[in-house]
């Protein structure tokens, strides 16, 4: 059957439409295949049905895939210099790699602070010592695991500078960062979050902190440069 | 995302200058591109191949096909997005292809089949088709599909099942389920183009 010609314009838009969705199998898929190869009418039709369906696509919760797998793309290609630096920013290896230095840092800090201000309700809690590149401690987070308040605590004279402000950022597994809201740079500040911290941070393994224009980022998401983050951990 | 907002256009004019750099074997537009698309693309193929190390295995070679055939890729006639989505889905299908003729020999009658993996953790297949319709006019289009073939159509695109899987999971007789697919497509395709989705 000439799938181009008109007189098969609805059996065409047929096939074309059970191939987008996938339906279309075996070896009636590879005829459909060739044909489109063959005939850019055919090509055209399919396309506007994948077109059709991607508008529907875009619901997946994103999964980041393993690290490995950009690896193995890269040494199957022989790409050379590959860092992941087309990575988005909490995505990148290096972004992590200071953890192992500030969590020493951090537990320096965190002695002092739980001596300072034991914690109202005992019991297990999340805490985050956010650091910058030099492992330098900046500020604590800590949450009680069953209260929706996180408490940050400035430990260094830092300021964003005039018309900037610090925006702080919970930067959950397999997604995009989540804004917790724009923090003052200097004293205590509690932050709501949506739930228990328990809940609400957990499946957020760190929080950071970026620079913002005045009133936060303007598109939800970070703009501009991270300055300090740390990895949640939780303490019992 | 509905289309033509100014996010989605914004997005899709990125990765489409990324793809023709990746076409000039611009290393560090794949590395961006990689970046920007795989977390998305990684989950569209889990949700169909369920398996970690196949999803892994597609997106790979999604990815490598990607390098070579950058070229191929007509800005003017298909969403970036769209084009890399179809890449995947295809070698899922491919997949999953390859996985039946492995078993064929011992599950040649529907009745005969196994069970089907249907993953509960996470949004249904029908939720995700609502979620998808992020843009109203979307939405309204899948609304007007009746519950079978939302289900149908929804189990089919995002775990990749065909009509005699379909006929198994929903217990429906497979000719049921074929006209439930066609129509709630036919459907779908009046509704989206009237509501201006026709390019």
């Amino acid at each position: 059957m000439d799938l181009a010609h008109p007189d098969h314009r609805a059996r065409l838009d047929e096939l074309a439409a059970q191939y987008a969705l996938g339906t279309l199998r075996g070896r009636a898929r590879d005829r459909f295949t060739r044909a489109a190869h063959a005939d850019p009418h055919i090509a055209a039709v399919a396309r506007e049905w994948e077109r059709r369906l991607a508008l529907l696509a875009s619901a997946v919760p994103a999964v980041n895939p393993p690290p490995r797998v950009w690896t193995a793309i890269a040494t199957r290609l022989g790409l050379e210099g590959v860092r992941g630096a087309g990575l988005a920013w909490w995505q990148r290896l290096g972004f992590w790699r200071g953890f192992a230095i500030a969590s020493f840092a951090a537990a320096l800090v965190l002695s002092g602070i739980t001596l300072m201000q034991p914690p109202a309700t005992p019991g297990e809690s999340l805490v985050a010592v956010l650091a910058g590149p030099d492992a330098k401690p900046v500020m604590v987070a800590t949450a009680a695991l069953d209260q929706s308040v996180l408490t940050l605590k400035a430990v260094a004279d830092v300021t964003p500078g005039p018309g900037r402000v610090f925006e702080l950022w919970a930067l959950p597994e397999g997604a995009a960062p989540r804004s917790l809201g724009v923090i003052a740079p200097a004293g205590v500040v509690k932050v709501r979050l949506r739930g228990p911290s328990g809940e609400a941070l957990a499946r957020v393994p760190a929080l950071a902190v970026s620079l913002e224009p005045t009133g936060g980022s303007p598109t939800g998401q970070p703009t501009g440069p991270v300055l300090y983050s740390g990895r949640v951990e939780r303490l019992y | 995302m509905a289309p033509g907002s100014p996010d989605s256009s914004e997005r899709s004019a990125r990765l489409a200058a990324l793809i023709s750099r990746v076409a000039m074997a611009d290393q560090r537009a794949f590395e961006a591109l990689y970046g920007l698309t795989s977390a998305h693309l990684y989950a569209v193929a889990l949700r169909i191949v369920k398996e970690p190390s196949a999803a892994e295995e597609i997106l790979q070679e999604a990815y490598v096909s990607v390098w070579h055939h950058a070229g191929s890729y007509d800005a003017a006639r298909s969403q970036p997005i769209t084009w890399l989505v179809s890449i995947v889905r295809n070698r899922c299908l491919d997949q999953l292809r390859r996985r039946d003729l492995d078993t064929v020999s011992l599950t040649t009658e529907d009745e005969d089949a196994p069970e089907l993996d249907i993953p509960d953790e996470g949004p249904s297949p029908a939720e995700l088709l609502l979620r998808g319709a992020e843009a109203h006019s979307v939405r309204e289009c899948v609304e007007t599909l009746d519950g079978g073939q939302k289900q149908a159509i929804a189990l089919a695109f995002y775990q990749g099942l065909s009509h005699a899987e379909l006929a198994r999971h929903m217990k429906q007789p497979l000719g049921t389920i074929k006209s439930w697919v066609r129509r709630g497509l036919e459907r779908l395709k009046r509704c989206l183009d009237a509501a201006g989705y026709a390019r």
